[in-house]
């Protein structure tokens, strides 16, 4: 009955706006085929990405954008879950998306279940589970460091807050939890060596574990004196080149840690962002996904012209690209407005891929700061970490 | 903050020299220390909010007293001065208390804020009430003081619905719990 009588309609419509008569018109089109799904290249193109979207506004219901920087038309390819505080991971060799989330029975009440949910890449459909025990987590704002891989990326390694700080080690392929590593005092997971990993501790220093092919710990070595969180206290997420980990500080100082060996190994010598005229007070790095590394081994460096205390998270309105081990900055790009996180492609010409505070999302030449193109704010409402194809 | 931050590595070496987890817990709990009462939407005070959020527009609520001044729905109401997420006061709840159908968290993250009335600083106690899904409602984040999470004293990136029924994370207080000492400043 719907259905006739909304074609009534059309046809009154029709002759009301003096459309030709019925017995004049082309052909009708086609019915087409029902209950069809779209698929992706299991195999993303490089000039995709995975973007998070927080989702500040209901935090329990997290995603993972995946976009084409390269379509302006449709950049949403589509969404994967990342619920309650998520983190994520792409391994592309084996063609899935890993998301650790925490649910609850009820939406906001009732049994706690922390999980790691394994999703592929063409379907973005789940294909397996993992239940991790305890419940304890970690939950924050969107950080790499807590949801990582080793062991070439057979196990994931989860970061957990209670607030006491531990690993769980999980076997990805076995699909089972292997154990957890207590972790007073220090924070992040960052990969090293063949089957471990390091992290940052409240006491400056840094700790490498190496793990047993059982999960347990093997070995351990503190690096005293790693950083400095009171002079230079380093955002978050590192920019990866190659094994080496590149942190920029709250006022620019860049600090490389050569994560190839068993234990981490700070590089002697820190680079600079450099400084530049027009701040007020000064130029500072400012945003959340700050720091971002090219094919090439620079770095790209969000910054604010209005650095200060406190303004580390206010986003910035230029990159500057900064060749690490030759200390030198090599060009700044103005974005042309705010950004809040970064990232480069690996295309052959490189994107630079700016987020706004907005959900916007702009594209540009890393090569030369051109703005290719702008996406607009079709993808996330709030764009944490953006993870591109490598 | 500089007894503060000792008080913090104090911590980091006891935690260092292996206390057990579950006392570690248990004497973060007492300490009432931890970071920011919330999860901080990376420059939540620099942004146009895409959808809530934000506190223009509001109408003004005030304590009705010229010793505590201010609107209690602006970011920049004196107690806000380490808040980090949602306020309370535009969630049904106020100030220094929940919304309905929410929880307070037990472990929170303490701030010292000057009250431009009297000129003494107060020690503010930002409680995260836990329990109903994302408020959505007059998001305010203020970074001074701010730290990487190797410092969670010190960090508002954590969500801080710790030692509550449910983890899930609505809106966060500003509660007086006294004048900060010459020494805890």
């Amino acid at each position: 009955m719907v259905h006739s009588a909304s074609l009534g309609l059309a046809v009154l419509a029709g002759a009301m706006f003096g459309a030709p008569a019925l017995g004049n018109n082309p052909p009708p089109l086609p019915a087409e085929e029902l209950m069809q799904v779209e698929t992706l290249p299991a195999d993303y193109p490089k000039s995709w990405a995975l973007v998070h979207d927080f989702h500040f506004n209901a935090i329990v219901d997290g995603r993972i954008a995946i976009i084409d920087t390269a379509n302006p038309q449709g950049s949403l390819k589509g969404f994967v879950r990342a619920a309650q505080f998520a983190n994520m991971l792409y391994a592309p060799e084996k063609r899935e998306i890993y998301t650790s989330e925490t649910f609850y029975s009820r939406l906001t009440r009732g049994e706690r279940t922390d999980v790691i949910t394994i999703w592929d890449t063409a379907t973005l459909l789940p294909k397996g589970e993992i239940v991790l025990p305890g419940g304890k987590r970690q939950q924050s704002v969107t950080y790499t460091g807590t949801f990582q891989l080793t062991n070439g990326g057979k196990w994931a390694l989860v970061a957990n807050f209670t607030p006491a700080q531990s690993v769980t080690v999980v076997d990805l392929d076995g699909r089972k939890v292997l154990g957890e590593i207590d972790l007073p005092g220090c924070t992040h997971i960052h990969p090293t060596g063949s089957r471990g990993f390091s992290s940052m501790c409240a006491d400056g220093s840094m700790i490498s574990l190496v793990l047993a092919a059982d999960g347990t710990v093997a070995s351990s070595q503190v690096i005293e004196k790693a950083h400095d969180i009171d002079t230079q206290p380093l955002f978050g997420m590192p920019a990866m080149v190659g094994q080496t980990a590149w942190f920029v500080s709250y006022t620019g100082q860049l600090r490389g840690y050569d994560l190839s060996g068993d234990v981490a190994r700070p590089l002697p010598a820190p680079a600079h962002v450099g400084k530049a005229e027009g701040g007020s007070p000064q130029w500072r790095p400012g945003g959340w996904q700050v720091i971002a590394s090219d094919a090439a081994g620079l770095l790209y460096v969000l910054m604010s012209p209005k650095g200060r205390e406190g303004s580390h998270k206010d986003g910035g309105t230029e990159v500057w690209v900064i060749d690490p081990v030759a200390d030198k900055r090599l060009r700044r790009i103005d974005l042309g407005g705010l950004a809040t996180s970064i990232a480069v492609t690996r295309e052959a010409n490189p994107s630079l891929i700016a987020a706004r505070p907005d959900g916007q999302i702009d594209v540009f030449s890393a090569a030369d700061g051109t703005l290719l193109r702008q996406l607009g704010a079709t993808a996330a409402f709030n764009p944490t970490v953006i993870t591109v194809v490598p | 903050m500089a007894g503060f931050d000792n008080f913090a590595e104090r911590l980091a070496r006891r935690l260092a020299r292996g206390t057990s987890r579950r006392s570690s817990l248990a004497w973060l709990g007492i300490a009432v220390t931890g970071a920011a009462a919330i999860p901080a939407l990376p420059v939540a005070r620099a942004a146009t909010p895409a959808h809530g959020g934000g506190t223009a527009g509001r109408v003004p609520v005030t304590s009705g007293s010229e010793q505590d001044p201010g609107d209690r729905n602006s970011c920049d109401y004196w107690r806000y001065c380490a808040i980090d997420g949602f306020l309370c006061s535009c969630c049904g709840g106020t100030v220094n208390s929940c919304p309905p159908g929410t929880e307070v968290s037990p472990i929170t993250w303490i701030g010292t804020c000057t009250n431009p009335a009297d000129g003494r600083a107060y020690v503010i106690s930002y409680n995260d009430c836990c329990g109903a899904s994302s408020c959505g409602q007059c998001l305010c984040n203020r970074n001074e003081g701010d730290r990487p999470q190797v410092r969670p004293q010190a960090n508002n990136d954590y969500n801080w619905c710790l030692g509550t029924e449910s983890s899930i994370y609505n809106c966060s207080l500003a509660v007086i719990v006294g004048v900060a000492t010459e020494d805890a400043g």
